[in-house]
């Protein structure tokens, strides 16, 4: 490549990239904001908005609910995604191709129309309690990224080493504890965080589920904006945001974060 | 257990994977402190065997005894073998000392015991000083000792090799080959290769077993099995060799009398007058001129091919028919491409074989 096109490409690299962070300043710039109206320049900084959080109306049961969904759907979606990968990489099924597709395919679907049928079809079989449709309305949002998370872990695993384990030894379900969990350690972090983080802030789907009892966050954070548009809801969304670049951080100290991205492996 | 008597005996051992036979009533005995090679094209059964003598591969008949105890229906965990995988399949999130000591781990030995394993196995391949690296860190070489160390380490009855030595480029690959087996007598393993190679073969074993379509079609040491192949296959698998097709015109003890295209030629083995045999003699046992009770041939040499301390020579004998000596530098005068060449050599070193064994 000539000079001048590595230069158009860092300009097109740095571009996108504050395309994409700037919003995410101002929000975190407004959480700060003096005034109940967000104008820049600031005036001041005040961390006022983030002692009113908790005050919100409903806000603590909703994270509750929020964080409950999120890890139950996330936990179950592990153990049944890693069993269905396992399925699909090794067992010589006829049609795991079609099977792997279809358990990938809510990730390519909107997720108002998934919400929809869900609805519709939780109704029609009698499954109303809110609770539990919600929860397994997010397995199906999570299972679909721990599925592909795993299948392409385990596409790299070398069943081989369960082979040698037994010959050292080991049981077979040993030999899977002690050799191919700790192989795929960081295909199980990737899988988890991106399965915790689809049902944390999953709203499209959710709406249909929920009733006046049973709000998750993202829905009371849209009724918040409705009701009183303050940089309180600034505020709450700094600590979410805070929250996820935490945990990115510390998987990218554990498994690298181009492992993440599916950059490479 | 004393040395000579049988070790690892495999009995009738047949395995079938749907409508393939892959194991066809296996019989071999080893001896402890054996090393035995099972040398074959892919898919002759060998890695199979290889996996039901380690338990990772369950028999549909017959049985396998390791160290005067019935293993057929043992799990793999419980049979007390060490084997080395053609990937080696260390495992990548542990270090060199961390999967050297894995299966003592296992075993609920104690750490002290383990350390003092753990350093013994890794002097024993001389990577004491990587005991610390991790696995990815290794090259293919070291990786491989690693393997080695691993299986070793667990002091198993037997040592099972499946390809072990196959991923390494040529020159680390013969260099191994005899270090492998120094090392093997050194401890006074017995072992199991699983190989394609003829040279590894040879090298390494006391004892090779020829395998084509399931079956052993010999088990001999490797001088025997190159000097005296029990068939066509096991001739044409180990060594070079002249094979020239005919019909047989009468035997005599021990001794057939063949109509070839190239002329009469008499060989060691008893077949029925009229049967159709492949007439076969190794290269080295051609030599130029004719004469007495010989088999001879000639022809028009239609390639020489020098490799150092040998010459091979390849005689177009007419009617399709070939020939194939190897001289050596001293034996005088070597040939050259189109020269009419006459070549004898001795009835008690010619073979036959059924025709039919050919397919």
């Amino acid at each position: 490549m000539t000079r001048a096109a590595i230069i158009v490409c860092w300009v097109m690299a740095i571009g996108l990239a504050l395309f994409l962070i700037a919003p995410l300043l101002v929000i975190a710039a407004a959480s700060f904001s003096p005034t109940p109206v967000f104008d820049l320049p600031l005036t001041g900084a005040s961390t006022r908005w983030y002692g009113k959080i908790g005050r919100l109306d409903g806000f603590w049961p909703s994270l509750l609910l929020s964080l409950e969904i999120a890890l139950f759907s996330t936990a179950i979606s592990l153990v049944c995604g890693t069993l269905a990968a396992i399925a699909i990489a090794r067992g010589k099924l006829p049609g795991a191709n079609v099977f792997a597709t279809a358990l990938v395919s809510p990730l390519m679907m909107p997720g108002l129309v998934l919400g929809i049928a869900l609805l519709q079809g939780f109704r029609a079989v009698g499954f109303t309690a809110p609770w539990a449709t919600l929860l397994v309305a997010h397995l199906v949002i999570t299972l679909p990224y721990v599925a592909r998370t795993m299948i392409s872990g385990l596409a790299r695993f070398d069943f081989t080493l369960i082979e040698a384990a037994r010959t050292l030894g080991c049981t077979y379900p040993g030999s899977v504890l002690r050799v191919m969990v700790p192989a795929l350690a960081p295909s199980f972090l990737i899988a988890g965080i991106f399965s915790f983080l689809a049902s944390f802030d999953n709203y499209p789907v959710s709406i249909f589920l929920a009733d006046v009892r049973t709000k998750t966050l993202p829905i009371r954070m849209l009724q918040y904006i409705e009701e009183a548009p303050d940089p309180t809801l600034a505020a709450l969304s700094t600590l979410i945001l805070a929250g996820t670049v935490i945990l990115l951080f510390v998987s990218d100290r554990v498994v690298g974060l181009h492992r993440m991205a599916g950059t490479s492996d | 257990m004393s040395e000579g008597s049988p070790h690892l005996v495999v009995g009738g051992v047949s395995k079938r994977y749907g409508p393939t036979t892959v194991l066809d009533h296996i019989d071999l005995t080893i001896r402890r402190g054996e090393l035995v090679t099972l040398l074959g094209p892919s898919g002759c059964g060998k890695t199979t065997l290889l996996r039901a003598i380690a338990g990772l591969a369950q028999p549909d008949t017959g049985k396998v005894e390791l160290a005067g105890r019935d293993i057929t229906n043992v799990p793999p965990h419980k049979r007390n073998v060490g084997v080395v995988f053609q990937s080696y399949a260390l495992f990548p999130h542990l270090t060199v000392a961390g999967n050297v000591a894995f299966g003592l781990k296992v075993r609920g030995m104690a750490r002290r015991e383990i350390d003092i394993a753990v350093e013994r196995a890794l002097s024993l391949v001389k990577l004491g000083h990587l005991a610390g690296r991790r696995i990815s860190a290794l090259s293919g070489g070291q990786q491989q000792r690693v393997a080695l160390a691993r299986a070793i380490a667990v002091e198993p009855d037997v040592l099972l090799f499946d390809e072990a030595l196959s991923a390494l480029d040529r020159k680390l690959r013969e260099e191994m080959q005899v270090e492998l087996r120094r090392l093997l007598q050194e401890v006074k393993a017995t072992a199991i290769f699983v190989t394609h190679d003829q040279d590894e073969a040879l090298t390494m074993s006391d004892r090779v077993a020829v395998m084509n379509k399931g079956r052993i079609e010999q088990l001999a040491e490797p001088r025997e099995l190159y000097l005296r192949p029990a068939s066509l296959f096991a001739l044409n698998f180990v060594g070079l060799s002249t094979r020239i097709s005919g019909t047989v015109l009468s035997a005599d003890n021990g001794k057939v009398h063949v109509e070839t295209k190239v002329g009469r030629l008499s060989a060691l083995g008893s077949f029925q007058a009229g049967s159709p045999v492949i007439v076969a003699a190794r290269p080295e046992q051609l030599r130029i001129g004719g004469g007495g009770e010989t088999n001879s041939a000639s022809g028009r040499v239609r390639s020489v091919v020098f490799q150092g301390s040998r010459t091979l020579v390849e005689v177009d004998a007419g009617a399709g028919e070939s020939l194939l000596a190897e001289l050596s530098g001293r034996d005088g005068a070597i040939p050259d491409v189109h020269d009419e060449i006459r070549l004898s050599w001795p009835v008690t070193e010619t073979f036959a074989f059924p025709m039919e064994a050919q397919a």
